[in-house]
């Protein structure tokens, strides 16, 4: 659906930034793909470089099967009214009502007014807005401004929306609405959703793949579990850092005993494994920590446990728990 | 007397503020779109308009119109009157509306622009669709700061026998001691400009969405 090959961009001004350094990235028809990075990172000139907002300096970038910085002006207007985009700060016209915000891009693509107007009711009707089709944007909270920008993006009937920190003005419990939106409207249309966000709660809820971006290069990418639970490259550990895996208080730990950092993937979480290795091994443990984790498709535990007992049973019983694909640290 | 003065001002003012949007409104979309960044950046138009701008504005308006003599006999037919004087205060109020145009349309959202250009607007569709409407109410009060400032620029016309209420006020409240009058068209002034004043902060008020 996308494809990026070697994409560099370079910001030349008082101070040359070198916000894109060679970005490869492949994203599916139909996933919701999400780009994490600190500020900086270059996520948002990635983003714009999809649609053109940002022309890359260099690499190609291919949408659906057209290689979009090779367009003329006249070609790449066409061409975004097949993407669409939302914002941080919403971006809607201020001196237009709700519904004629929504029925903007259709305006730009010379839409006859009868169609129009069925299609703004539709819309508002999915995005939970129908009663406040003639509202001004300043009468609106922070979420219904990014239902209208959502229902906005998606006039145009495009395959693909990009979300430019969409939910990063938004308080926690709005974020999620406008989250399960999103993934209510990849599924119920198909489409391809690309977001960028420095919130791991926004990854871990929605998307399938992510990509970490770091110095303007993509330091891992793969499935959000796999990513999250087993993170390859010191950009993701520094990125997840207390997040997915809880920092340890290192008062709580006994020089004596042995302390270990057990992570389980998907289906361990539902085994009794601690109670197995307790009355197998004959060792104590005791549990400091635990959380579960909920991602998209898959749950994620994670566990400090202080083991006491002779030594060789100690170790058999960290045998035990790799054996049965739970991932054990070692800390002391 | 004062009646005549009031609808020579009137006619003088009005008329050179509608000439002068007409073309300074224009001149002050090229200015916002043509910096560097914008959607038609263009830095030689850019500062050559700027420059141009500039030079304008700062030729006193009472040398402005006697400079112009005979450019406005070209266009009036005649360089005395209150038809003629529309044109110096035309003249010098097209900079004036440029830089307040452009004023206007630079507080307008960038990222209400990127929003549009994501949607595939043209330039063209951006100037009419979302700079003119995003900076309405700012417009309205521009071209209200124009008039009213045509109301005090209008008094200097009767260098040129253009009449109207300042030249009411220094031929006759002035020159000829005439306390009564002077004191009659200064109220004429104030109410003339506070009545403009309120409609373009009514209309511009009107237009406003923003909370």
């Amino acid at each position: 659906m996308i494809r990026l090959r070697n994409v560099e961009k370079v910001f030349s001004g008082k101070t040359t930034v070198h916000a894109l350094r060679g970005v490869d990235l492949e994203i599916v028809s139909g996933e919701i793909f999400g780009i994490i990075g600190q500020s900086g990172a270059g996520k948002s000139t990635l983003i714009r470089c999809i649609n053109m907002l940002e022309k890359p300096d260099r690499g190609e970038v291919w949408v659906d099967g057209v290689l979009m910085n090779g367009l003329s002006d006249k070609d790449l207007r066409a061409a975004r009214k097949g993407i669409g985009m939302i914002f941080q700060h919403f971006n809607l016209l201020s001196s237009r009502t709700v519904a004629e915000n929504i029925a903007f891009p259709l305006e730009l693509a010379h839409v006859p007014k009868q169609q129009i107007q069925k299609k703004v009711e539709s819309l508002a009707d999915l995005v939970g807005l129908a009663d406040k089709l003639q509202a001004y944007p300043g009468q609106l909270s922070g979420g219904q401004k990014q239902r209208v920008g959502i229902a906005r993006a998606l006039a145009t009937e495009p395959q693909i929306l990009l979300c430019d920190e969409a939910t990063s003005a938004l308080d926690p419990e709005t974020t999620s609405s406008v989250l399960q939106l999103l993934q209510q409207i990849n599924q119920e249309l198909n489409l391809t959703i690309v977001l960028i966000t420095h919130e791991m709660a926004v990854i871990q809820e929605v998307c399938d793949r992510v990509a970490v971006l770091e110095d303007g290069l993509v330091q891992e990418i793969g499935a959000v579990v796999d990513v999250f639970t087993r993170p390859q490259t010191q950009a993701t550990q520094r990125m997840l850092q207390g997040f997915v895996t809880p920092k340890m208080p290192s008062q709580l730990a006994t020089a004596e005993n042995t302390l270990l950092h057990l992570t389980f993937a998907d289906q361990q979480v539902h085994q009794p494994i601690i109670s197995q290795m307790i009355r197998r091994y004959g060792v104590d443990a005791n549990i400091l920590f635990g959380k579960i984790d909920q991602m998209k498709n898959a749950s994620f535990g994670t566990l400090f446990v202080e083991l006491s007992g002779p030594q060789p049973q100690i170790e058999e019983a960290v045998d035990f728990l790799r054996k049965n694909q739970v991932e054990v640290e070692v800390l002391s | 007397m004062l009646w005549q003065a009031t609808l020579e001002t009137l006619t003088m003012v009005s008329a050179a503020t509608i000439m002068a949007t007409l073309v300074g409104l224009p001149l002050g979309i090229l200015l916002a779109t043509t910096e560097r960044g914008h959607i038609l950046e263009q830095a030689l138009i850019n500062r050559v308009l700027g420059a141009v701008v500039n030079i304008g504005r700062s030729i006193p308006f009472i040398i402005l119109m006697v400079a112009i003599i005979p450019f406005t006999r070209k266009i009036a037919g005649t360089s005395i009157g209150t038809t003629a004087a529309i044109v110096p205060l035309t003249v010098a109020a097209i900079p004036f509306v440029a830089r307040l145009t452009e004023g206007a349309l630079k507080e307008v959202d960038a990222g209400v622009i990127e929003a549009a250009e994501s949607m595939g607007a043209s330039p063209p569709e951006i100037i009419t669709k979302v700079l003119i409407p995003e900076a309405l109410p700012a417009l309205i009060l521009a071209i209200t700061l124009t008039a009213v400032n045509l109301i005090g620029y209008s008094a200097m016309a009767g260098a040129i026998g253009g009449g109207g209420l300042g030249d009411l006020a220094i031929r006759f409240g002035y020159q000829r001691f005439r306390g009564d009058i002077m004191l009659q068209t200064v109220i004429i002034l104030v109410v003339l400009v506070q009545g403009i004043q309120m409609l373009g902060d009514k209309l511009a008020q009107r237009l406003y969405h923003r909370s």
